[in-house]
């Protein structure tokens, strides 16, 4: 794809753009509800999505403004430089020997540059290792086999065939480009249609080499350029189109994921708060703390001097209707009772430790006392076997 | 350098000339090749607008190519054009051609070379004087 900043005037309007679209999402996200950014973001990244892939498909279908451009001449006006792409067709004979051919003219230059080919997947993975070795080994043996190592030089690399001559156009600088492939594209090799893509791009002569195996090179009239640059065309694109397709929905899915985030978020935020508020009203928690409290013989000392039975908690808060645990641990070995008859209890506390309801129907306070025989004096007064529960 | 040539080998001659004389060059097909030239679009011509001359071997046959001249000279008022004339030019065309370097068609490569060599010095020795 073309870069932005191929010219002043284009990285101007990407920036600017990349400017506004910052803005919109700033915006969104400091005045709008929560989901508007997510939004925003999705929308410009979906505009900026389908333009790139606008421009990919142009770029695919040979739909690109034909412009070709070349670099200045670099070395003397007698030096020739000739770009070589080859791979698959690197041990082919007749290739070699044009190369021979090439390196043997006075003040020619050969750069033999053979991309190593590697699948999305290896490269995703990172497991290029063995293809540039596969590429490297070719080309050494193509070399040993040109001689003329002063003139003749190798290069491979792991970039896209057609990146890898942009690059070569940038350093070797060649004022003649030959590319070798195969009638039809073999697994591994370069596309037929890559001559064709030099020829479009850059604006030096390119000469487009077929071989057979064991047979001469021939060059390809017009029309079976022009079928490679469909067929192949078509094909790249298509594969462009469904690995689109699969980021397309691979990005909704992570954004309708942030946007489902947020909201269960906002979601969760507007149920704490109104429990909150709920409770601020109610002016206690929803859920009873369970109250925890032991019956213990001789524990408190009453007015006269002499210690006498009692609960360690006397008085409870209770919400009218709302059930409130009581844990009682009754050290005693005979059961006692908290009984408050107008408030509707009655609860027989045994020994051991236990776990009690108390619940309370009506608004008031109401006097609790053991019924069981007990200590007599402590089961009169309250703060001993007797209390005090307040519901309301 | 942008060299604008319908053809596509006379283009690439004469870009390959202006290679080895030591310009970088970007050769377009201009309307005929594309149907639609971006110059007569909002967005201009980023080939032309990154060119210190621009070359026109396009004729003033067709209304598409004398737009792209007009055009040229709008957006670029400041770009040397060097445009290749027809000797049976019709008269009336003169203003279209008012800051233009003009060359008598068929210019051969050498002397296409040798007037964008004698335009870039030209204006190399004004932008010195004007310093």
């Amino acid at each position: 794809m073309r870069s932005p900043f191929h010219s002043e005037q284009e990285a101007f309007r990407f920036v600017l753009l990349l400017i506004l679209a910052a803005i919109a999402v700033t915006l969104a996200a400091v005045l709008g509800p929560t989901w508007l950014a997510p939004v925003v973001l999705a929308v410009v990244l979906g505009a900026a999505a389908v333009r790139v892939a606008q421009l990919r498909m142009r770029k695919l279908r040979g739909l690109e403004l034909p412009v070709k451009m070349a670099p200045a001449h670099v070395g003397s006006a007698s030096e020739r430089r000739v770009l070589v792409v080859a791979n698959d067709t690197l041990g082919e004979e007749a290739l070699l020997g044009e190369i021979m051919r090439l390196a043997s003219v006075a003040d020619t230059h050969v750069l033999l540059l053979a991309p190593a080919l590697i699948p999305p997947g290896a490269r995703l993975t990172g497991a290029v290792d063995g293809l540039l070795d596969q590429a490297r080994i070719r080309l050494e043996a193509a070399l040993d086999r040109v001689g003329h190592r002063l003139t003749v030089a190798g290069g491979i690399s792991e970039a896209d065939p057609l990146e890898a001559i942009e690059d070569a156009f940038a350093t070797f600088v060649p004022d003649e480009v030959v590319v070798s492939t195969r009638w039809e594209r073999a697994a591994n090799g370069l596309e037929p249609r890559l001559a064709g893509l030099v020829r479009e791009r850059f604006a030096v002569p390119v000469r487009h080499l077929v071989f057979e195996p064991g047979s001469a090179a021939r060059e390809p009239d017009k029309d079976t350029e022009a079928r490679y640059r469909l067929e192949f065309g078509k094909a790249a694109a298509r594969r462009f189109g469904l690995k689109a397709l699969t980021g397309t929905g691979v990005l909704a899915a992570v954004l309708m994921s942030m946007v489902a985030l947020v909201q269960s978020s906002e979601r969760g935020e507007a149920r704490a708060a109104s429990q909150a508020a709920a409770e601020q009203i109610a002016g206690s928690p929803s859920v009873a703390k369970v109250v925890a409290l032991k019956v213990i013989p001789e524990y408190k000392r009453g007015p006269e001097g002499e210690k006498h039975d009692a609960f360690t908690t006397t008085e409870f808060t209770v919400k009218v209707g709302r059930p409130q645990k009581l844990t009682i641990d009754n050290t005693d070995d005979v059961p006692h009772s908290i009984t408050a008859p107008e408030a509707g209890v009655n609860i027989v506390v045994t020994p051991g430790t236990h776990t009690y309801t108390l619940l309370v129907k009506r608004a008031g306070t109401f006097l609790w006392f053991c019924t069981f025989r007990c200590d007599e004096w402590a089961m009169q007064h309250p703060g001993y076997m007797s209390g005090y529960i307040t519901a309301s | 350098m942008l060299v604008e040539h319908p053809d596509e080998e006379t283009g690439l001659a004469i870009a390959s000339g202006l290679r080895f004389a030591g310009y970088a060059v970007a050769i377009c097909p201009g309307p005929a090749g594309h149907g639609r030239c971006p110059l007569t679009g909002p967005a201009g011509c980023a080939p032309a607008h990154d060119a210190d001359l621009v070359v026109s071997s396009l004729g003033t046959e067709s209304e598409a190519a004398r737009e792209v001249l007009r055009e040229l000279r709008t957006h670029y008022p400041d770009t040397p054009l060097l445009v290749e004339t027809p000797s049976d030019m019709d008269t009336g065309m003169g203003e279209l051609f008012d800051g233009c370097h003009q060359l008598p068609a068929p210019a051969s490569t050498e002397q296409i070379v040798a007037a964008v060599q004698s335009l870039s010095g030209h204006t190399a020795e004004e932008a010195s004087a004007g310093a």
